[in-house]
C-alpha cells in the first residue's frame, strides 16, 4: 500500500501526536535532554605533571593514568569488602566496527580519560566520543568522526583496526587516526579546530597509540615495522601545529649505531623499529621514556647482520629536542619479533629511580632511569626457550656474542630450517596491554600472554622497491595452545610474587587499585583479584571480547570502572588459532560502566 | 609426513565438490570470488594481490605464479596444506565419523605434528570455494606485477590506497565531522 504525499503528511502528524500526549513513559520518556556542558578547568601542563594527584579527585587526565605509567588509582569505594556488589551502572554502544583494507572489523583497545565528570573515548577508526556521565548513566555530548580512509591505513595496519585513546590539552581533546593525522578537537563543542598529517600510509605508516602530552608538544609514535619503514618518534607544538623534533629509531648514514646494521642489503633504509605503545614523561629530568619495536625483516635477521640499534630497546630522550639520552637493547639482532614497544613504568625502590618494562621476549627488566644501567631481570611466563638466561651483569641474553653478526640465541629461526618453534610466541609475553603497579604494595602486574608459536623463514632478497607491502621475512603459525595469566612481581626484589593463570592470554591490560587489581580476558570476562594474594573476588562477562585495559573515575561522588569491550586487533586474525573457542565471539563496540 | 599429490579418494571427493557448482568459470562467479577472496580473509596472506610472501599471517605462496589448475586450487581451500599455515575452508571436511575423508584421505586423527591443519575462521560454501577459484585464475594466475588497474578493480576508487602505483594521484585530507 502506498501514499501520496499529502496523506503521508497527516499520517506522520497523528502518530506524532499519539507520541506526544497520554502515552506513559517508562524511566524518563522518549528523548533524552542532553544536559548543558559543565565548564571543566583547561587540561594545562601543570595539570598534567600532577596527573597522579587528580586520581584521587576521580580524573585519569592522560593515558597511562598518571605520566609514571602506574595506572594506579587511589580510589578505594571499590575496593576488597565492596566489590562483590560491583554492577553494571550503564553501557553505551559505539561505532567503527567496520571494516576497511586487510580487515574485516574494527575493535578497541583504547583507555578512556575522564575529567570533570566526562569521559572520552575512542573507536578503532579514531572517532572520538565525549560522554557526560552525570546521574548515574552516559549521556553522549558528542562524536567527532575523522573520516579515516579505511583501505589506505586498513592495508597496512599489521595488527588491526585499533586506536588506543585520546591525550587533554588545555580546552582540546587530542586524538591519532590510523591513517597517519593528528587531530586537535573543541572539547566543548566537538568541532576540529585544526589537523596535522604525522604519519603516511604510502609509506606503510600508520598511527594506533595515544598522544602523550608532554609541556606544550603531543608525542606520536607509529607503526609498521612489518612493513619496511624507518620508525620515528615525532613531537608536534599544540599551539602553533608545527614539527618541534622527529626523532628516528634507526640512525641514519654517519649517525651514531649505524655501525650496527651491517651487510650489504642497506637494511637500515627499512628497518623497522615501530614505537606505537604511548611512552611515559619524567617532568623532573626532562625525560621521555618510550619503547621501540621489532627490526624488519621480523625474523630473517640474516638479512639484516649486526645488533640493529635501536630495535628493540628502551629510549630516553630529552623532551626538548628529541635527542637520545640513553639506550637499552632488551634483544639485539631479533630474529623472533621481540619489540620493546610497551610502556616504560617509573618507580623509586631502596633509593633507586627505576624504569620497569615487560617485553615481548617474556622477562621484565628494570633499568636505572638516570643512566639506562641495567639493574634486574625476570622472566614473568612459564615457557621461556628462546635464551637459557639473562647475564646478571649485562642485562643480555647470556648467548648473545657482540662479534657475531647474526645471533642465534638457545633456539632461533634461521635461514636454511623449515620451521622453529620458540616461547614466548611472537605476540609476546607481553604485548601492548599495559601493565600496572601498586606503589603500596610494590608489586608490579603484568598481563601475560603464555605462549609459544612457530615461524617459517622466508628469506628476503632485497628492501622494498615498492611500500605497502609486508616485509617480515617470513611468518608465524599457531600450532599449540595459548593461555595467560597476571603475573606480580616484587620490584624490591625482583622476584615473581604471584601468578593468576587464565584460560586465554590477557589482551585487556590491567588497573591496579590500593587493594584490587582488574584485568581481563578476550572471552569477554573482567575480573578483580584481591591485590596481594590475586585470589579472584569478583567477575563478569561482557558478552564481547575484551582487548582494551580497564581505567577507574568519579563523578558525583561516587567511584566507577570503565572499560571498552569488543575484540579487533592483531588476535582474531593471525593467532586465533592457538585459542579456537574464541572463534565464535562475534564483532561489537561496546563501553562498559560498573558501579557499587 | 608430507602431501605433495592427489589421493585417489580426495581426487574423487573433489571432483564431486567442483560439480556441485558451476562447471565453467564465468565473470559473474569471479566478481563474488573477489568480494569471498576479501571476506574470507584470503588477503591476510596472499595479499589482495595474490603474491603471497610473509607477514603475520605466515608465509603464503604466490597465487599469481601457481600452477595449480582449478581443481587442485578448489582441493587446497576446501582441505587447507598439512603442515603449512592454509587452513580448510569446509566446515567437517576432517570429521572422524564422516563416510568419506575427502581431504588426502585423511581425518581429525590424522592431522597430528607435522600434519596439522588449521580451520578456517570462515567456513565457506562449495560453490563459494569455486568462486574463489575462478577468481584467482580470471584475474591473478599468470598475471605478472601488480598494477594500478588491479589495485582499484580490487578496492575501487574512493580511497589513497592505490596511489602508489600513480604517484601523481593527490588527495587532501579527510574532512572529519561532528554529530552532536
Amino acid at each position: 500500500m502506498t501514499f501520496k504525499k499529502p496523506y503521508l503528511h497527516l499520517l506522520a502528524g497523528a502518530a506524532l501526536a499519539c507520541l506526544t500526549s497520554g502515552v506513559a513513559y517508562a524511566d524518563g520518556g522518549p528523548a533524552v535532554e542532553k544536559p548543558q556542558t559543565v565548564k571543566s578547568a583547561d587540561v594545562t601542563t601543570q595539570r598534567l605533571d600532577n596527573a597522579d594527584k587528580e586520581l584521587a579527585d576521580g580524573n585519569w587526565i592522560t593515558h597511562h593514568g598518571d605520566l609514571q605509567g602506574h595506572r594506579f588509582s587511589p580510589l578505594d569505594q571499590i575496593n576488597k569488602d565492596t566489590v562483590k556488589n560491583l554492577h553494571v551502572a550503564w553501557t553505551m554502544a559505539l561505532g567503527g566496527v567496520e571494516g576497511g583494507g586487510i580487515w574485516t572489523h574494527g575493535g578497541l583497545e583504547g583507555t578512556p580519560l575522564a575529567d570533570n565528570g566526562y569521559l572520552y573515548v575512542t573507536d578503532g577508526w579514531g572517532s572520538v566520543y565525549k560522554i557526560d556521565t552525570r546521574g548515574g548513566k552516559g549521556t553522549l555530548m558528542w562524536k567527532m568522526d575523522p573520516k579515516t580512509d579505511h583501505d589506505w591505513a586498513g592495508a597496512v595496519a599489521c595488527c588491526g583496526v585499533d586506536n588506543r585513546g585520546v591525550a587533554l590539552y588545555k580546552d582540546l581533546v587530542i586524538s591519532h587516526t590510523l591513517d597517519g593525522r593528528l587531530v586537535a578537537t573543541d572539547r566543548d563543542t566537538g568541532q576540529v579546530k585544526w589537523q596535522r598529517q604525522v604519519a603516511n600510509p604510502d609509506k606503510g605508516e600508520v598511527v594506533t597509540g595515544a598522544p602523550l602530552i608532554v609541556k606544550n608538544m603531543a608525542i606520536t609514535g607509529v607503526a609498521g615495522a612489518e612493513y619496511g619503514i624507518r620508525g620515528w618518534i615525532a613531537a608536534t607544538d599544540l599551539d602553533t601545529q608545527k614539527e618541534v623534533w622527529r626523532t628516528y629509531t634507526i640512525p641514519g648514514k654517519g649517525q651514531p649505531g649505524i655501525e650496527t646494521w651491517k651487510g650489504n642489503n642497506d637494511a637500515e633504509v627499512a628497518g623497522g623499529g615501530s614505537t606505537w605503545v604511548t611512552g611515559t614523561y619524567e617532568p623532573g629530568s626532562n625525560t621521555i621514556y618510550w619503547g621501540v619495536g621489532n627490526p624488519g625483516p621480523d625474523w630473517d635477521n640474516a638479512f639484516r647482520p649486526g645488533d640493529n640499534l635501536y630495535t628493540d630497546s628502551t629510549l630516553a630522550l630529552d623532551a626538548d629536542t628529541g635527542k637520545i639520552k640513553w639506550h637499552f637493547q632488551q634483544t639485539p639482532n631479533d630474529p623472533y619479533d621481540y619489540d620493546s614497544v610497551a610502556e616504560n613504568v617509573m618507580v623509586n625502590v631502596d633509593g633507586k629511580k627505576l624504569v620497569l618494562h615487560a617485553n615481548r621476549n617474556g622477562i621484565g627488566y628494570a633499568m636505572n632511569r638516570t643512566d639506562g644501567k641495567f639493574e634486574w631481570a625476570t622472566p614473568f611466563v612459564k615457557q621461556l626457550t628462546w635464551t637459557k638466561g639473562i647475564n646478571p651483569q649485562t642485562g643480555k641474553p647470556v648467548e648473545y656474542d657482540p662479534h657475531k653478526d647474526v645471533q642465534t640465541y638457545a633456539i632461533a629461526p634461521h635461514r636454511g630450517q623449515p620451521y622453529t618453534d620458540f616461547c614466548p610466541g611472537n605476540m609476546g609475553g607481553k604485548n601492548w596491554p599495559p601493565t600496572a603497579y601498586n606503589p603500596d604494595l610494590k608489586l608490579w602486574y603484568i598481563p601475560v600472554i603464555e605462549s609459544c608459536n612457530r615461524v617459517t623463514i622466508a628469506p628476503e632478497k632485497a628492501i622494498p622497491a615498492k611500500s605497502r607491502e609486508f616485509f617480515t621475512g617470513g611468518g608465524p603459525t599457531q600450532p599449540v595452545r595459548i593461555t595467560g595469566s597476571l603475573t606480580a612481581i616484587d620490584v624490591t626484589t625482583g622476584k615473581e610474587a604471584g601468578k593468576f593463570e587464565t584460560h586465554f592470554p590477557d589482551l585487556g591490560g590491567v588497573l591496579a587499585t590500593k587493594d584490587l587489581v582488574f584485568s581481563s580476558q578476550p572471552n569477554g570476562q573482567i575480573y578483580a583479584l584481591d591485590a596481594k594474594t590475586l585470589k579472584e573476588l569478583w567477575s563478569f562477562n561482557t558478552g564481547s571480547g575484551v582487548n582494551a585495559p580497564p581505567m577507574t573515575f568519579k563523578v558525583d561522588g561516587k567511584e566507577y570502572i570503565a572499560i571498552l569491550a569488543g575484540t579487533g586487533g592483531a588476535w582474531d586474525k593471525w593467532f586465533i588459532d592457538s585459542t579456537p573457542e574464541l572463534k565464535t565471539m562475534q564483532p561489537g563496540s561496546m563501553l562498559y560502566v560498573f558501579g557499587l | 609426513m608430507r602431501i605433495s599429490v592427489l589421493t585417489s579418494a580426495a581426487a574423487a571427493a573433489l571432483a564431486m565438490v567442483a560439480l556441485a557448482a558451476s562447471a565453467r568459470a564465468d565473470e559473474s562467479q569471479a566478481a563474488l570470488g573477489r568480494v569471498i577472496y576479501a571476506k574470507a580473509n584470503c588477503v591476510g596472506c596472499h595479499k589482495w594481490h595474490g603474491g603471497g610472501g610473509g607477514g603475520y599471517g605466515g608465509a603464503a605462496l604466490s597465487l599469481r605464479k601457481t600452477e595449480l589448475d582449478r581443481d587442485q586450487i578448489i582441493m587446497t581451500v576446501t582441505c587447507g596444506r598439512p603442515g603449512a599455515g592454509m587452513p580448510s575452508f569446509l566446515r567437517g571436511v576432517y570429521d572422524d565419523d564422516a563416510k568419506t575423508h575427502p581431504c588426502y584421505g585423511f581425518s581429525q586423527k590424522d592431522l597430528t605434528g607435522d600434519n596439522h591443519v588449521v580451520e578456517a575462521g570462515v567456513f565457506l560454501r562449495p560453490n563459494e570455494i569455486s568462486a574463489v577459484a575462478d577468481y584467482v585464475l580470471a584475474h591473478i594466475k599468470g598475471h605478472g606485477e601488480p598494477n594500478l588497474a588491479d589495485c582499484l578493480a580490487f578496492f575501487g576508487d574512493k580511497s589513497r590506497v592505490c596511489d602508489i602505483y600513480e604517484p601523481k594521484r593527490t588527495h587532501k585530507m579527510p574532512t572529519p565531522s561532528t554529530v552532536n
